[in-house]
């Protein structure tokens, strides 16, 4: 028993545990943050691996300062002063190491250990997954443990004792944790202006849409959003997830402009059919969110705009969940900016499409006509939808209408609202999704980025904004079916789920629908617990504000504090151990003939005393009470001394 | 025994401990008090920051983990109460030292609730031990070195026992104080002055005869609890045969008389020390002594008993 305080210098254990989390720690950095800091990070932790076995080479201070000098500055150059989340990623990364570098004494420990707890949630601020979560548990764990073996200065991890420890420290934080999950009050938007490094490599529609980008997004099979429908869902081919209208452009792309306009009343003839249901948005770092058709009323924080977008302040960067109610009902108004915004030409508009506008227009009566005429035009001639369209030069549209022929949906959507603009009618073009896989498992329907779809609006007198979609003049299927994405990944080319899988394929669709249903239930029930949500569920019980939310979360913490303490210290009276029953019971056996055992006797004395009474049986008692002492307090197996108690018993009853 | 209102809310019950007792202490909810360490305070900020960063970001699993940090810290507190509470301590009589020696301060902790304890620091003065781990109904005896700073009773201060356990982050403490003396002899002179050895023939304190204790060789009999080492028959005990004091009869019959007025020292403290040397030297010798102070007198007499009455009168004297 020496004198051990907080300057005692670490065990190997608990530096070979800090170094097991530190590298774990790095591992789902790995894709998120630059190579050259994961080098440096993972560099600074094998040295110190190595010095495990050669601690001659652990660095002094006078090598350690300039050394984090040299990587702050160089971090610092890197990033420069916005801090956003790849810069304090890279910084807690590369900080961890120098800590663990340093680390010599115990209390350096607990500071590593504290820094590893804040690097855990970094990976989080990339991707929120759900094998993430569980890795980060496991990790979690591990740090509790080092912490654990720190303190106790432990030298070995023989005895299980300090990591059940641990976990049951985990387990009974749980409650208290989803209290806090639950009840904290969620504030809207960032503290401070993030760094665009948020928006990084997320696929999804973009504000511009030019030819070839829609038919990169058909072949990511990344989630865009869930939906569930409350009672019948519409028909796959009338899927329109409707997200973002474009009004200009140059003649070559499509540039969003936004509109703030808010809208006004819907205006029907017939009856609309309506439907209600809940989109689980992933965040895709735009300012719009995605509606079927068009949504009767807004969301909560968010603004209905005149041509019915559902527009947000800030860019989405969480997920979020949203309840809506669309109806097929159209828009008969035309404002004035509306109209001219809706049939300006682009400059480059060649003769060769006015004339065959002015063609389908003076062969119809009216509006509608026109529209159908160009689209039989599409369908009649030899138009091609392809993935992989021959390149186009200046002017897209001409080339596309009259030479190659050949496109995707971009194509054909845009060639159509310039034909439509040329023979003086008005069109947008629309941006979104269309289709989607329906989950029977988890009854939702889910949206890839494959399923990216380009369409058109047109304003007809009647009807006002009408959807046309072109594509569906030239490859109805598309409409019809849901995009086959893995053939399609396979082949390159459109493919689409015409016939029922069967055998193994429909196995892995199976398996592959149950992942999803996992994932869904995940990011409906987890991540996307934001403001809104917050404020929707604990409205339910009847908790609203965040005064409210604050004295509950109280209330509860307290009382699940005391629980605990009651069942800490008032559930588990020791049991003895098994060779300690045995013997209760064979004393209490003995004392119905000789006297009970005092509490003070040992069990030597108490045989003794037995043997006083009745000296026939000193011998077995001697043996039962050697195999007792060596059994409980020598290495002995227990087996012997059963047997002993077992036979004297049996022969208490010959004696009978 | 129930505290009184002020008691229970005054200040030096969670600093000091609560009055001496020489009973057994069982350490309970009375008792034991707990607080956040430094590093549990460095913790609550780092989830201050990572709460800052989940908000900023509108994370859900940050708050998860954030929230999961925060209860876990408030969760380890209890297990820190538990492994201090039910431990019963007493304080065990130590043996008596002489001043400028180390003494022995003596502590029984037992472990009666069957659970394992963990790194375990009992503070005393700027002494440090640690209990690195307590086996489930263990009882350890725990010595704490003490260096008494001048003679008669010795009584330890607050015992603090403390714990970090488990995660460091909070420290639970506990501190007792116990009724337990510790008896510190004067220290013995370092002149070695020969003996006074009064032959009994002579008038009572007359002159002083000095003789080193030229005795006659008297035979042999059983060893008895207190006699002087260097009188066994060491020969007698490697062959087996038991062991055997060597006993010798001084012809003269002498008598040590070690007497305050026999001391030629200058003050009292070297008096005492003086007189402790030779009643230390004495029983060595196996001689028979009386000791006179202004306080107490004790007949001539031999043996341990006599020994150790006379260091205790010594060691008490004012």
């Amino acid at each position: 028993m020496n004198s051990l305080t907080k300057e005692t210098v670490i065990t190997p254990l608990s530096l070979k545990l800090l170094l097991i989390c530190g590298f774990l720690l790095v591992l789902p950095h790995i894709a998120n943050l630059k190579p050259e800091f994961i080098v440096i990070s993972l560099a600074l932790l094998t040295w110190r691996a190595i010095t495990l076995k050669f601690p001659q080479y652990i660095p002094n201070k006078w090598l350690l300062l300039p050394l984090s000098i040299l990587l702050a500055l160089f971090i610092l150059k890197n990033f420069g002063m916005s801090f956003g989340r790849d810069a304090s990623s890279s910084l807690l990364i590369v900080l961890l190491a120098l800590k663990l570098l340093e680390c010599r004494k115990s209390r350096d420990v607990i500071a590593t250990v504290f820094i590893g707890f804040f690097v855990l949630i970094t990976p989080f601020l990339f991707d929120q997954s759900i094998i993430l979560a569980l890795y980060s548990v496991c990790i979690f764990l591990l740090l509790l443990l080092t912490l654990l073996i720190n303190t106790t200065g432990q030298k070995t991890l023989q005895s299980f004792t300090l990591f059940r420890l641990s976990a049951t420290i985990l387990l009974q934080a749980i409650p208290l944790m989803l209290i806090g999950f639950l009840l904290f009050p969620r504030m809207i938007g960032p503290l401070w202006a993030l760094p665009d490094d948020a928006s990084n490599a997320v696929s999804g529609i973009s504000d511009t849409i030019n030819p070839g980008q829609i038919s990169n997004l058909a072949l990511s099979s990344a989630t865009a959003f869930r939906v569930t429908f409350e009672g019948e869902p519409p028909e796959q081919k009338n899927l329109y997830w409707r997200g973002p209208v474009f009004y200009e452009t140059d003649g070559i792309k499509w540039q969003y402009k936004g509109n703030y306009k808010t809208a006004g009343k819907l205006t029907h003839s017939v009856k609309p059919i309506e439907y209600k249901y809940t989109v689980i948005m992933e965040p895709h770092h735009q300012t719009w969110l995605y509606s079927l058709d068009l949504p009767n009323h807004k969301v909560a924080n968010s603004k209905l705009s005149e041509d019915r977008q559902l527009m947000l302040s800030k860019k989405l960067g969480r997920t979020l969940s949203y309840t809506l109610t669309s109806s097929n009902a159209s828009n008969t108004k035309l404002t004035d900016t509306l109209k001219k915004r809706s049939l300006n030409l682009p400059k480059n508009t060649s003769d060769n499409i006015l004339s065959l506008a002015e063609n389908f227009r003076k062969n119809s009566s009216n509006d509608l006509e026109t529209v159908n005429k160009a689209l039989q035009h599409f369908n009649q001639q030899d138009f091609f939808y392809t993935l992989k369209p021959p390149l186009l030069g200046k002017n897209p549209n001409d080339e596309f209408l009259f030479k190659t022929k050949q496109g995707f949906c971009s194509h054909y959507a845009s060639a159509f609202t310039v034909l439509m603009r040329a023979a003086n009618i008005p069109a947008r073009i629309i941006a979104g999704y269309q289709g989607g896989i329906h989950n029977t498992l988890g009854g939702f329907w889910e949206i890839r980025q494959a399923d990216a779809h380009v369409w058109v609006e047109v304003w007809l007198k009647n009807s006002g904004w009408t959807r046309v979609d072109p594509t569906a003049a030239i490859a109805p299927e598309r409409i019809l079916n849901s995009i086959n994405l893995a053939e399609q990944l396979r082949v390159g080319e459109v493919r689409f789920n015409i016939s029922r899988p069967d055998g193994f394929m429909a196995f892995t669709q199976q398996a592959k629908w149950l992942l999803n249903t996992i994932d869904y239930y995940w990011q409906s029930g987890v991540l996307a617990y934001g403001p809104e949500n917050q404020a929707e569920f604990l409205n339910q019980a009847g908790i609203k504000g965040w005064e409210d939310m604050v004295k509950w979360l109280t209330i509860f913490s307290i009382g699940f504090l005391l629980l605990l303490i009651i069942y800490l210290n008032f559930s588990k009276k020791t049991k003895p151990d098994k060779a300690q029953q045995i013997l209760l019971s064979f004393c209490k056996h003995l004392s119905k003939r000789y006297g009970e055992k005092h509490p003070y006797e040992t069990v030597s004395d108490y045989f003794d005393r037995v043997k006083k009474q009745n000296s026939k049986l000193t011998t077995s008692l001697n043996i039962i009470n050697q195999n007792y002492l060596n059994c409980r307090y020598g290495r002995a197996d227990i087996e012997p001394f059963k047997k002993s108690v077992k036979a004297f018993n049996e022969s208490l009853i010959k004696f009978k | 025994m129930p505290l009184t209102f002020p008691q229970r809310f005054s200040l030096r019950r969670f600093t000091q401990g609560e009055m001496a007792t020489t009973s057994a202490i069982n350490l309970d909810h009375r008792r034991i008090f707990i607080l956040p360490s430094r590093s549990g305070l460095v913790l609550a900020l780092v989830i201050l920051l990572m709460l800052i960063a989940s908000i900023n970001y509108n994370n859900s699993m940050g708050f998860i983990f954030t929230f999961l940090l925060a209860s876990a810290a408030q969760v380890s507190s209890f297990y820190g109460f538990k492994n201090l509470s039910g431990l019963t301590i007493q304080a065990i009589k130590s043996d008596p030292c002489f001043l400028g020696e180390k003494a022995y301060y003596k502590l029984s902790i037992k472990e009666k609730e069957g659970r394992e304890r963990w790194a375990i620091y009992i503070q005393l003065g700027d002494k440090v031990e640690c209990i690195k781990n307590l086996k489930p109904n263990q009882v350890i005896t725990l010595t704490i070195p003490v260096e008494p700073k001048k003679r008669g009773w010795f009584s330890a201060d607050t015992i603090t026992f403390f714990s970090y356990f488990p995660l460091s982050l909070f420290r639970a403490w506990s501190p007792l104080r116990f009724d337990q003396k510790i008896l510190v002899y004067p220290t013995p002179s370092a002149n070695k002055l020969p003996l006074p050895i009064v032959s009994i023939d002579k008038a009572e304190g007359n002159s002083i005869s000095v003789q080193q204790g030229s005795e006659d060789f008297d035979g042999f009999r059983h060893y008895q609890q207190g006699d002087p080492y260097r009188r066994i028959n060491w020969k007698a005990l490697a062959a087996g045969k038991g062991v055997f004091i060597k006993q010798f009869t001084s012809p003269l019959a002498d008598e040590v008389s070690l007497n305050w007025s026999s001391c030629h020292a200058n003050n009292t403290e070297q008096k005492l020390s003086q007189l402790c040397e030779w009643v230390i030297k004495a029983q060595q010798d196996g001689l028979s002594y009386s000791l006179k102070i202004p306080s107490s007198s004790y007949d001539a007499n031999q043996g341990i008993q006599h020994q150790l009455r006379c260091l205790k009168a010594l060691a008490l004297y004012k």
